[in-house]
């Protein structure tokens, strides 16, 4: 397994057998891909309560029980059914995914990739309204940006507009 | 039977139907968010069992804000934007009977957001769902796809901003069917007739405790 920085956004590309703390890991990542030929076990973790909390929130209650309790081995085709991952591509072609994946992250806007990163991290501690107060207060924020002028400049201009984080 | 320069609406069969008319892409405005919501008291009037929302034409259910009249807010006008924006989702959020999105086009932006408060979505083949917000430097459907989906799959669709095809949006489950652009308010009105022979305070009752699953779990 690699993991890959892009604009503060953590992807990991698994590839070959991915169980317990290497499975750990990329359960800490934002996004994650893996090669078809790819594995997965939560067998092995060190800290079980804390993957299957992470699990139940990236999954689901039902899934993360399936895949924490049934202790059972998967392939990539199971773990993009499930949402363990959210593309698989031939081995040969993840490097090449992973790194794309980045260059269009560190592409788009930086202050409202930290503003998503951030608020859907929050919302699931937060009441519908406190959620939606949330999300109100970085759009107002990020309305008023440089960035977000030359995005719609550019849309209008047909270009490909280049972000600065102002 | 009624309709503004932007929205039409009628009611069939104990089904009201919702037209957003803003060619060519149905970019939310006052005029259609306030359709939307005359739609919604002559429903409650007529006592309509269940409620289909679509886009005219067949590029867009809906694409979201106007980006011209989003780049004139100001910091005075900005808390009024939003507002009126909201007014109308929570008006469909809370209306007692279910709502069914009718994807036939792009539904992006601000119109991502309205299909997400929608209480079923199917989809054309044309179907295109995007959370672009973050592309121009925004946020928006955040609250929506983080309480609708697990968290893994929101990350992917807000993080990136990406369009999703309506066999992806099927095997996701942001589209509880997909069928040709003709078929689809057929299919629609097929799954509203259903909905509308319910008993309706069965259905209503569903759709409040739903809605009220989203709040958090009190701490044990």
């Amino acid at each position: 397994m690699s993991r890959l920085e892009s604009a503060g956004i953590v992807i990991a590309a698994v590839d070959g057998r991915c169980a317990g703390p290497d499975f750990e890991r990329a359960l800490e990542a934002d996004i994650r891909l893996a090669a078809d030929a790819a594995t997965f076990s939560a067998e092995g973790v060190a800290d079980v309560a804390a993957c299957a909390r992470r699990l139940a929130r990236l999954l689901g209650e039902a899934r993360a029980k399936e895949i924490v309790l049934g202790g059972r081995t998967f392939d990539a085709a199971t773990a993009l059914r499930l949402g363990v991952v959210t593309r698989v591509v031939p081995a040969a072609a993840l490097t090449a995914a992973a790194r794309g994946l980045a260059d269009r992250l560190a592409g788009l806007p930086p202050l409202g990739v930290a503003a998503v990163r951030d608020a859907v991290r929050a919302a699931r501690g937060l009441t519908p309204d406190a959620a939606l107060a949330l999300e109100h207060a970085h759009f107002r924020r990020l309305v008023a940006t440089r960035d977000h002028r030359r995005a719609v400049e550019a849309f209008f201009e047909r270009r490909t507009p280049v972000f600065t984080g102002e | 039977m009624g309709a503004n320069t932007q929205t039409r609406w009628w009611v069939d069969a104990g089904v009201g139907y919702i037209v957003i008319d803003n060619p060519p892409m149905n970019v939310l405005s006052d005029e259609n968010r306030r359709g939307i919501r005359e739609a919604l008291d002559d429903f409650r009037r007529d006592e309509v069992g269940a409620v289909v929302l679509t886009g005219a034409g067949d590029r867009a259910f809906c694409a979201g804000a106007d980006l011209g009249e989003e780049q004139q807010l100001t910091d005075a006008t900005v808390g009024t934007f939003l507002a009126r924006g909201e007014q109308t989702f929570q008006v469909l959020r809370a209306y007692e009977r279910p709502v069914i999105g009718a994807i036939n086009g792009w539904a992006m932006g601000g119109g991502l957001v309205l299909a997400l408060w929608c209480d079923v979505r199917l989809g054309s083949t044309r179907a295109k769902l995007g959370a672009v917000g973050v592309k121009v430097g925004l946020m928006a459907s955040n609250v929506q796809l983080a309480r609708l989906f697990p968290e893994g799959r929101a990350r992917d669709l807000l993080l990136t901003g990406r369009t999703v095809e309506a066999d992806e949006a099927y095997r996701l489950g942001l589209l509880s069917s997909v069928v040709a652009p003709e078929r689809l308010l057929d299919e629609a009105t097929s799954w509203a007739r259903g909905m509308a022979g319910r008993p309706r305070d069965l259905v209503a009752a569903a759709k409040r405790a739903v809605n009220q699953a989203l709040e958090p779990e009190p701490a044990r």
